[in-house]
């Protein structure tokens, strides 16, 4: 199937893109590991970003949120140009990731790990910190009381003052979410937000990432797990060695043998032998 | 005898607003400042050519001499200082980080060191700066042996105001947002924090306290000579830091205390080992670098570990102490 053939599709859904791909690509050393990736996100949906290890979805990943520069090709943030902007510009545009293997803010307790998140903070500028005490601690009440909130609806809140370099794996999976959720997404990129987390956990992060997407976040989330995307997400891009192999719903996937062949094959394969 | 005492006075003061500058830089935000010495030097240099009038006969060697008094000279040494700290963050801040950063600027440091040494016309070379005038010396007529006390009052009279500045910024919301740059510069990034705006904040800070430490010492000794700033000295300034505590400033009160204080000069002070005249000062490095180790080994976190913010601090109203829902989300799946 050709790229452009897929980004009329996706438009044919008649949604809104809230995120767009055009022809990106990223080298590392000879090695193209984003070759020619073309694909929309829808606004207001649960989109999966589905591959065999190695198609380069984490890189996706990272040149949306411009953890890193792309070689070539453009991307978009509803209809402006962000392509290799600094991750600190493309957050303030609304879009906030996870990392894969969580990084926490490790000095810092639970509570402060959330505290960072919010944008435009009145204290973080020297004049106000050094003027204005009563705005700043107005505004850091406020932000507690949310963070606090938002502790308690991520099962953290009896954590909330312990160093976040001390909570478990699953815990820091959590807090990842919890802090990009505190800076008030608009789109949240979710790194493999259910990898190595128990069966129970998937469910309550399930449930979150739902939640979000009922108040109106657009999410992009690179996640293995099929019976998760099944049950949560609304479309699935399917990458394959950096390029755009199929977009759609997972349903109409299956029928497709180019995405059976390069992915899904392994799954239903693995499936059978059980 | 109140001589010597006020000598230790003002020098634990004084250290206590070094250290406090190297710890935004080191203990915030990360940023491993090799250099600190030189931005005490610069502030130093300016503070004494920012007091000292015209060069004219003196003999001496130095620009500007802008005859300026106290503390209009010292507040202007902290922000030549800073203009300092501008220049070499806009070179060096942007790309590199931890060793790399820490090796350029040490060798930084010996570039200023060499290069006052021996810029004759501008710095007076080897000779340094001498004759600063002493402040309130004359308007207050006082001696040799009542300026020391005077002037150690006033150090720790500025260090507290310092310490009282520095305790709100490092409170603040922009102290946090410091620390999150330390801790991961990536994450931060990603929560739309500018990482160069901030790690060059940090600097600029540091780099006034390092300006007005600086500045203060020149005022003290009257004089200005570059072999007091030999690169080795900013490790002193960390071992004030690591053996009070990096990130919390009360540490570094007790860091000046116990190193700049008691294992620096205090020790001058001893008798004589007889026949080894000076031997105990050659001790000095030799017994911080051990104490260095000690701390590193023992207790890395400091006399005065960096404290935690709890959530009381922050005036939110307090919630139920929920039991985290993860007990529920298991009782579901089963």
């Amino acid at each position: 199937m050709s790229e452009s053939g897929v980004l009329e599709r996706t438009h044919a859904t008649g949604r809104i893109a809230a995120l767009r791909c055009e022809a990106v690509t990223k080298a590392f050393q000879g090695v193209h590991a984003v070759n020619g990736a073309t694909f929309d996100v829808p606004k207001g949906q649960i989109t999966a970003l589905i591959g065999p290890n190695g198609a380069g979805k984490t890189t996706v990943v990272n040149i949306l949120s411009g953890a890193m520069n792309c070689d070539s090709g453009r991307q978009f943030i509803g209809d402006t140009d962000v392509t290799n902007w600094p991750s600190h510009k493309i957050a303030r545009l609304g879009l906030f990731r996870t990392f894969q293997l969580s990084r926490e803010l490790y000095g810092l307790t639970v509570l402060e790990n959330l505290l960072v998140a919010p944008a435009d903070q009145a204290g973080d500028s020297l004049v106000n910190v050094l003027l204005r005490p009563g705005l700043i601690r107005r505004q850091e009440r406020a932000h507690a009381e949310h963070a606090l909130e938002v502790l308690d609806t991520y099962g953290l809140y009896g954590h909330r003052d312990t160093r976040a370099r001390e909570l478990s794996g699953g815990q820091k999976k959590l807090l990842e979410i919890a802090r990009a959720v505190m800076a008030s997404p608009k789109i949240l990129l979710l790194d493999e937000p259910m990898a190595g987390v128990n069966p129970a956990l998937i469910e309550l992060i399930g449930g979150h990432i739902v939640d979000l997407k009922q108040s109106g976040v657009t999410v992009l989330m690179v996640e293995h797990n099929l019976n998760v995307v099944e049950q949560i997400c609304d479309y699935v891009i399917v990458l394959a060695e950096g390029r755009t192999l199929a977009t759609g719903r997972l349903s109409e996937l299956r029928e497709n043998t180019d995405v059976v062949k390069a992915y899904l094959g392994e799954v239903i394969d693995a499936g059978a032998a059980h | 005898m109140l001589y010597y005492v006020f000598t230790l006075v003002f020098f634990c003061f004084d250290y206590f607003i070094l250290a406090m500058g190297l710890n935004i830089q080191y203990g915030e935000t990360g940023i491993l400042n090799f250099a600190y010495i030189g931005f005490v030097a610069i502030g130093a240099y300016f503070t004494g050519v920012f007091s000292l009038h015209p060069a004219g006969h003196s003999g001496q060697h130095y620009i500007l001499g802008l005859g300026l008094p106290f503390p209009f000279n010292l507040l202007l040494g902290g922000l030549a200082a800073m203009v300092f700290a501008l220049i070499v963050a806009l070179i060096t801040l942007r790309r590199l980080r931890t060793d790399y950063l820490a090796i350029v600027l040490i060798s930084l440091s010996l570039v200023l060191y060499d290069f006052c040494n021996n810029f004759v016309s501008l710095f007076n070379g080897a000779d340094g700066l001498y004759n600063v005038p002493e402040p309130f010396a004359k308007s207050l007529g006082l001696t040799v042996n009542s300026f020391i006390p005077f002037f150690a009052c006033v150090t720790a009279v500025i260090s507290l105001l310092m310490w009282f500045v520095m305790s709100r910024i490092t409170r603040a919301p922009l102290g946090r947002t410091l620390r999150a740059i330390r801790d991961d510069e990536v994450v931060a990034a990603a929560l739309g924090k500018n990482v160069f705006g901030m790690r060059l904040k940090s600097m600029l800070i540091g780099s006034f306290y390092a300006g007005v430490g600086g500045g203060l010492l020149i005022q003290f000794g009257g004089s200005f000579n570059p072999t007091a700033w030999l690169p080795g000295e900013t490790f002193v300034v960390f071992a004030v830091l690591i053996v009070g505590g990096a990130g919390n400033n009360i540490g570094m009160f007790v860091g000046a205390l116990l190193v700049e204080t008691l294992l620096i000069h205090l020790p001058a002070f001893l008798p004589e080992i007889p026949g080894h005249p000076g031997l105990i000062e050659y001790f000095d490095n030799a017994v911080v670098g051990i104490v260095l180790m000690l701390m590193l080994w023992f207790r890395p976190e400091g006399v005065v570990p960096a404290r935690l913010r709890r959530t009381a601090s922050f005036g939110a109203a307090a919630r139920g102490d929920a039991e985290p829902d993860l007990t529920i989300a298991v009782a579901a799946h089963e």
